[in-house]
């Protein structure tokens, strides 16, 4: 087996140079699906605004089916954003479904999310659900981490105000970190 | 379960020598669960994405950019030696002066009008990429004192798997910088020379460029589920 070329980071410069036009819009090929926003905020170990990450995102249409294609100048299911000056992101997609992994296990609606900024030597992955967690105890994630507090981590929430915006932080250090997974 | 592992030359979230780690870095250890049926493909990219032109970043302005030209070649495989094909390699680096058409960018040199230093192409069945760009600069940073980023190309690849999605940075041949540099010395020692290029002369263009190689290994993606 060859060793893997290292990961370094992606620095602080690859804003006009990385990002895609509309790449926080996420297109699909399927039905419409319902729209809606997930947002939220990305912080250090000291709680302060992560302002430089770069914000991908990979999910299912919202029948739950893999994404294959893409239009114009974008994939199909992929999302990248940068984070703000105050450690904020917005991807505007459908709430994806469920799906069914080889073994028959079922994964609950859910976006698989990948960050990477100044000073993670390696991208952070996760899986952010936008399901109660009543909803979801039978995902493969949510199983692993039955018995810990920090699959609440994992839980976008749906803000009461506008039902179509869900509410999701990371943390990358310190108290309520965010789970993050080796897939 | 038998593993054949590849030492992990990878860095460690918290090197302390870069400064920015200390309180980005991840304290908990990742959980380790078997990738989801998306987690096992990637985004296809439509066919518009990628443009003939993008493969050479020289030509992007109304006239040539400042720099020393260069051709850099390079495979991009699996851990099992397979090429990965058709799939996306993004690169993007300063311009000769070491600047980025960054605004948060405050080293004192000058922007190449005729310099975006972007460039993506599509491997082919071999696995294989080519791209025609000038040789970075090296520039100054806050890190600690007198400290300067050796000359670099950031490389963005989403390989065939989205556990393969990698971003890393290639340096050059005998750059002293890279020795007293903390993000490359972040990687273990065995794993160092897997950042740097070789010199490549005759994949270079006779008068014109000088030719760099440097080769890509992705992880594979694990045929058996592992952990939970």
């Amino acid at each position: 087996m060859a060793a893997p070329t290292p990961s370094q980071t992606v620095g602080p410069f690859f804003d006009r140079q990385l990002l895609w036009r509309d790449g926080g819009t996420i297109l699909f090929a399927g039905g419409p699906g319902e729209r809606i926003r997930l947002t939220g905020r990305v912080f250090d170990g000291n709680g302060a605004p992560v302002v430089d990450a770069l914000f991908e995102t990979w999910q299912v249409d919202a029948a739950g089916q893999l994404p294959t294609g893409g239009e114009g100048a974008r994939p199909y299911g992929y999302g990248r954003v940068a984070t703000g000056a105050d450690g904020s992101y917005a991807i505007d997609t459908v709430l994806p479904g469920s799906f069914k992994g080889p073994g028959g296990e079922t994964y609950a609606p859910q976006i698989s999310i990948t960050i990477f900024a100044r000073g993670l030597l390696k991208s952070v992955q996760t899986r952010v659900f936008l399901a109660s967690l009543d909803a979801i105890k039978d995902d493969p994630l949510a199983r692993a981490l039955a018995n810990s507090d920090r699959l609440s981590t994992l839980i976008a929430t749906r803000d009461p105000n506008d039902p179509t915006t869900y509410r999701w932080d990371v943390r990358l250090q310190g108290g309520g970190e965010t789970v993050f997974i080796d897939a | 379960m038998v593993e054949t592992h590849a030492a992990d030359v990878h860095p460690p979230y918290l090197y302390a020598d870069y400064r920015s780690t200390r309180l980005r870095a991840p304290v908990q250890p990742l959980v380790r669960i078997a990738p989801s049926p998306l987690e096992t493909t990637v985004p296809s990219f439509p066919k518009q994405f990628v443009k003939e032109s993008e493969a050479d970043l020289t030509t992007w302005g109304k006239s040539a950019p400042l720099g020393e030209k260069m051709v850099l070649v390079g495979r991009v495989l699996d851990d099992s030696g397979r090429p990965v094909r058709r799939s996306l390699v993004e690169l993007w680096q300063a311009n000769a002066s070491g600047k980025y058409p960054h605004p948060v960018d405050d080293h004192d040199a000058p922007h190449d009008p005729n310099f975006m230093g972007k460039g993506q192409v599509l491997t082919d069945d071999e696995g294989r990429y080519r791209f025609v760009t000038i040789k970075p600069g090296a520039y100054p940073w806050q890190n600690h004192a007198f400290a300067w980023r050796p000359a670099h190309i950031h490389l963005s690849l989403f390989g065939n798997a989205y556990a393969q999605r990698l971003i890393t940075q290639m340096f050059f041949p005998g750059d002293p910088l890279c020795a007293i540099d903390p993000i490359f010395n972040s990687v273990p020692t065995a794993g160092r020379k897997l950042l740097v290029a070789d010199l490549d002369l005759q994949h270079g263009i006779e008068g014109v460029a000088l030719g760099y190689r440097f080769d890509i290994v992705l992880r594979g993606t694990r045929a058996t589920p592992m952990g939970l």
